[in-house]
């Protein structure tokens, strides 16, 4: 079970770093916050897996409430850029 | 010369405390142990909770029970930041001009995006401050994805306005209940927001006593409070 | 062993956001890098075996905190050089 934990997380460590590569290089607002939206689904299933790691399902709560309200962020933002706030 | 006596400052400041987080001992016991004759205040919460209090989330038991006159401050303080945005920004409507918010209508894609999520913003956040004495969470966060939800609403549709009565008046009673249930601790129990005798077992939804339903108070009075502020500031028309 | 390598990893990108928040002149990339900062914020909290914590910073931060930020941008100035500007054009 060691082995699956580390390649998990290896895979989405490359995966967080490659996306702030993307939100510091891209020219345009959109690259960023798209950047955004990618890390915080990332982070929710890493919470998750470390809610099994740790062995106390309670902590599944955390993971919820950012798969739920990440939709509200980005539709902020989404709305300022295009004028419309 | 500003910014070199300001670098100055700010090296003095971090040498200070850098040598006072040198000695704090990282990674070792500091509870202490909890079944010893003396426990530290740590300890004491950790070992009494289950039997004294009966609820499962020593952080809740914590915030209500042990020290709940700090949650009632911090519920005046949430209360006058309301009262002040609202004081200097609210504009009732007046018959010529409409006061509008969204000047282009949204796509499809966000009107039904947000029609199908707030219904489920809306029951997670009242799950959150119901079960607050047995999961992670309580009344502040669930107040808070409450009005998240309700800030997603205005900001898709044009035509979805709350009412500032209605949300006055649950305002105003969610607090009073608050400070009512404190006086009744005093009837029983002569101590300002005691709690009464225990009915449920531990990890149920009904025990507790006193502590979901002053928790249940706070969501409603947090909710509301958020939705007023957020609704008052898009309302605002920027001077161009 | 995971428990560090994810902390040391996170702590380097934390880092890096921060520095971009605070020396860029854009401020609307300052708020999108100030929501990335609360995001792993609250992982550290969870890491640290809090949940309660981490679970408050997620609820403020993505939507209330970036809200109010936006709107205090679409009142004023989007670029933060303009107002340094047009004080140095008047003295």
């Amino acid at each position: 079970m060691n082995i699956i934990f580390t390649i998990s997380f290896t895979l989405m460590a490359i995966g967080a770093i490659l996306s702030l590569i993307r939100f510091v290089k891209g020219p345009r607002s959109g690259d960023r916050v798209v950047a955004l939206d990618t890390m915080s689904i990332i982070i929710t299933s890493a919470l998750v897996l470390l809610a099994h790691v740790f062995d106390r399902y309670i902590y599944v709560d955390v993971a919820l409430v950012y798969a739920v309200l990440g939709f509200v962020g980005v539709i902020v933002i989404a709305r300022y850029i295009e004028g419309a706030l | 010369m500003k910014k070199v006596l300001v670098i100055l400052l700010l090296a003095a400041l971090g040498y200070f405390l850098a040598q006072t987080f040198l000695e704090i001992p990282l990674g070792e016991n500091r509870i202490g142990d909890i079944n010893a004759q003396k426990p530290t205040a740590a300890g004491y919460y950790l070992s009494n909770t289950k039997e004294k209090s009966k609820v499962a989330n020593v952080v809740t038991a914590i915030v209500v029970n042990y020290r709940g006159l700090d949650t009632l401050g911090e519920v005046t303080v949430l209360f006058l930041a309301t009262t002040g945005v609202a004081s200097i920004l609210y504009r009732r409507k007046e018959e010529e001009e409409e006061v509008e918010r969204l000047n282009l209508p949204s796509s499809n894609i966000i009107r039904t995006g947000a029609r199908v999520l707030f219904p489920a913003i809306t029951l997670l956040g009242i799950y959150v401050f119901i079960h607050g004495h047995l999961t992670p969470g309580g009344g502040f966060q669930g107040g808070t994805i409450v009005a998240t939800g309700f800030l997603l609403m205005l900001i898709s549709y044009k035509g979805f306005n709350t009412n500032h009565n209605i949300m006055t008046w649950v305002e105003s009673i969610a607090g009073l209940s608050f400070v009512l249930i404190g006086l009744w601790g005093l009837i029983t129990d002569h101590t300002f927001l005691g709690n009464i005798p225990q009915i449920g077992e531990l990890n149920k939804l009904l025990s507790g006593g006193l502590i979901p339903i002053i928790y249940i108070a706070v969501g409603f009075k947090v909710a509301v409070e958020l939705t007023g502020i957020l609704d008052i500031l898009l309302k605002i028309k920027p001077k161009k | 062993m995971i428990y560090i390598a994810i902390l040391i990893i996170m702590g380097v990108l934390l880092l890096a956001t921060a520095i971009f928040a605070v020396t860029h002149r854009d401020l609307l990339f300052a708020v999108i890098a100030t929501g990335i900062i609360s995001l792993i914020l609250s992982l550290f909290f969870y890491l640290l075996q809090a949940p309660d914590v981490a679970l408050t910073e997620a609820a403020i931060g993505i939507a209330l905190t970036t809200i109010i930020f936006v709107i205090t941008i679409r009142n004023t100035t989007r670029d933060e050089d303009e107002i340094i500007d047009k004080k140095n054009e008047k003295l």
